[in-house]
């Protein structure tokens, strides 16, 4: 936790990641994402926005704003009204705009049973807004009357917030002899058709778990390689169709979260992304070898010490003197370019599986399943997430390009498989790729 | 529940069509529901742009008061006999033209913007001629290599979108050689009349055979990712 002295003027520094993400923002872009609970009741907004006002003050390091100082962002208390619940809109996780909506970098949606928490990255990554989300929707149901005990990932609203769940857990842990670098090579960059400013197609699959993970097992891989290859193989198929004279490395994004290795209890980010990749000029891959090769690369490369080895370069990058003296608004552009170097330009698109959403049992029949949604790319292109709740596995694929053809040939490799897929999307209705434009 | 004859996916019950394909749903057995509520909000609220007046007024404002200052102190005070003050406001006025039409017009032309530029040089040139007395050098040299600069500019601005880092690099250096070549043909002209090209051809000269080896490595799979790689490119 970094925090100033005096009572009344306490702030944080922007973690590593959190520094990447607020210099990469821009007009039309931010890193925000979205988790959704459908409820087995329609939602109530009053009792939702009293949750909403409960809930906020345990979780210091949501009810922030970010500033711009000489040298670097930082995160302030946030002590405007609000934040407040909206109906929810077509196009979710729209950018966010720093001096706008008082500052808030979260928001809250309801449409219908389902309520939705949307997160700007700089703030959290997804374990932290899942533990937030779930305190909230406990703190939603007891004000529906239903008696929602505290524990079992429920934080207790009336305790203060422990300063470990405010630390920048990067710098703990950035303790290692070796800075590994990055320096991946240009990755398929898997580009469609541009939406106008500013849509985001939704299209969300709905996947019997069990049958998943039976599927997933059947290659030796777990759910998260399975559906990674399955990602992989639909990529390989847009790219062969492009007809390209010589193929790129199709590559994902895979955050992983660094809690398991790294003891932490911090809300804020602490994720790292491996680099699961195929490379067709290699030759042509089966399906099996696939997913033999994202399993194999994600069982390497996720290990301690080589974690360790990432993390500390990074940070030892953001305390470096030279760069520190940097005035912000040039560390903003240079970060930015660096982002479409090696941030962007390494990864054909992202692949996040938070896992399974558990609560305590008397949570669990008035959830119906979860919902994630990553927010509009820096490139036009479909981001793909998915979360687990009871024996619903839900794959979002999301993005601001008018093709639908990734969630096609990945939705329907699963039916090949025998595994039942139904799809939902806010797509408008009738219109085929070609006409659409 | 109705699936999709193409997809195998199961639709919710409110879909007309197939969301992955568009194929239309036709099943007699279970019509479309159209009292349900979809599964997401048909509301649309889009985050309006991003409204640059402001800082565009901020900019013409302290450029105008910058040059008109400079003006009126050069014609009531200071040295009067001579226009100084135009080199300020030139360089306002290219400052002006380089900086806020960008801000006013949302997805401006790259070509028109370029050209802007060029052509807020050549103001600014124009403009220092006039205290120098030299309209002539400036019709006969100047506003050529000036012209011939901003094409070239804008000829770039236009082949390099989408290159790779390699091509760029190739196009670029063709665009400095092919501009160096006019210089000494404006400068000769303007002289003695007639083109003798001669240091600008060593110039070519070393464009040229900085872009044959590019070339050959653009188009060499195996010498492009060995550039690739000692270059991190």
């Amino acid at each position: 936790m970094d925090k100033g002295g005096k009572k009344g003027a306490a702030w944080y520094k922007l973690d590593n990641a959190a520094v990447m993400y607020s210099a990469i923002q821009r007009e039309n872009y931010s890193a925000i994402y979205r988790f959704s609970a459908v409820m087995t009741d329609l939602v109530d907004p009053l009792a939702l926005q009293r949750a909403i006002d409960r809930t906020m003050p345990r979780f210091p390091t949501f009810r922030v704003r970010i500033r711009r100082g000489a040298f670097w962002c930082y995160l302030e208390p946030n002590e405007a009204p609000g934040p407040f619940l909206k109906e929810d809109m077509r196009d979710p996780c729209q950018p966010v705009r720093f001096r706008e909506d008082d500052g808030w970098l979260v928001r809250f949606f309801y449409y219908g049973h389902r309520i939705s928490l949307e997160v700007f990255h700089a703030l959290a990554d997804g374990a932290g807004a899942l533990t937030f989300f779930r305190t909230l929707l406990a703190v939603y149901l007891r004000e529906m009357g239903h008696p929602v005990p505290s524990g079992a990932g429920v934080l207790d609203v009336d305790a203060p917030p422990p300063a470990e769940e405010q630390e920048d857990a990067y710098s703990r842990y950035a303790k290692s002899r070796v800075r590994r670098g990055m320096g991946e090579r240009k990755a398929y960059p898997c580009k469609g058709t541009p939406e106008p400013f500013y849509t985001l197609n939704v299209t969300m699959g709905l996947v019997p778990l069990d049958r998943l993970r039976e599927t997933a097992r059947g290659y030796g891989a777990s759910i998260t390689e399975y559906l990674a290859a399955v990602l992989i193989e639909s990529i390989l198929a847009k790219q062969r169709r492009e007809g390209r004279r010589r193929e790129l490395p199709v590559a994902l994004a895979v955050p992983i979260d660094l809690r398991p290795h790294f003891p932490s209890r911090t809300l804020r980010n602490f994720i790292l992304t491996v680099r699961p990749s195929i490379d067709p000029e290699l030759g042509d891959y089966t399906f099996p070898e696939i997913v033999a090769q994202v399993h194999h690369h994600m069982r390497l490369h996720i290990n301690r010490q080589e974690m360790q080895a990432v993390i500390t370069r990074n940070v030892m990058l953001q305390k470096n003197r030279l760069l520190q003296l940097i005035p912000s608004p040039l560390k903003d552009l240079s970060m930015a370019v660096s982002y479409r170097l090696v941030g962007c330009r390494p990864y054909s698109t992202t692949y996040t599986n938070p896992g399974a959403f558990k609560v305590p049992e008397a949570m669990r029949p008035h959830i119906q399943r979860m919902e994630v949604i990553l927010g509009q790319s820096y490139t036009p292109r479909v981001n793909c997430a998915s979360i687990s709740y009871g024996n619903t596995m839900e794959i979002t694929f999301a993005g601001t390009v008018k093709e639908t053809d990734v969630e096609r040939d990945f939705f329907r490799h699963l039916v090949r498989e025998g595994i039942h897929v139904k799809v939902i999307s806010n797509r408008e209705e009738g219109l085929p790729d070609r006409e659409r434009s | 529940m109705s699936y999709c004859v193409h997809c195998g996916v199961e639709l919710d019950p409110t879909a007309r069509t197939c969301p992955l394909c568009h194929t239309q749903v036709v099943d007699p057995q279970q019509p479309v529901d159209t009292e349900l509520p979809p599964p997401f909000p048909s509301r649309r609220e889009e985050v309006p742009p991003v409204s640059k007046k402001e800082v565009a007024l901020l900019l013409t404002a302290m450029l105008a008061s910058v040059a008109v200052c400079c003006g009126l102190l050069n014609l009531l005070f200071l040295h009067s006999s001579r226009p100084w003050s135009l080199y300020v406001i030139g360089a306002a006025v290219m400052l002006w033209m380089w900086l806020v039409p960008p801000l006013l017009l949302r997805g401006m032309p790259l070509w028109l913007r370029l050209g802007l530029d060029a052509c807020a040089v050549g103001v600014y040139v124009y403009l220092i001629s006039i205290d120098l007395h030299g309209l002539e050098w400036y019709l006969g040299l100047a506003l050529p290599i000036i012209l011939t600069g901003g094409a070239v500019v804008v000829a770039l601005g236009f082949l390099l979108r989408g290159r790779s880092i390699l091509s760029s690099l190739i196009l670029i250096i063709g665009g400095v050689g092919i501009f160096i070549m006019s210089i000494e043909l404006y400068v000769d002209r303007w002289l003695t009349g007639r083109w003798q090209p001669g240091w600008s051809l060593v110039v070519a000269a070393v464009c040229l055979s900085m872009m044959i080896p590019l070339i050959v490595v653009r188009w060499r799979p195996a010498l492009r990712d060995e550039v690739r790689r000692r270059f991190h490119m």
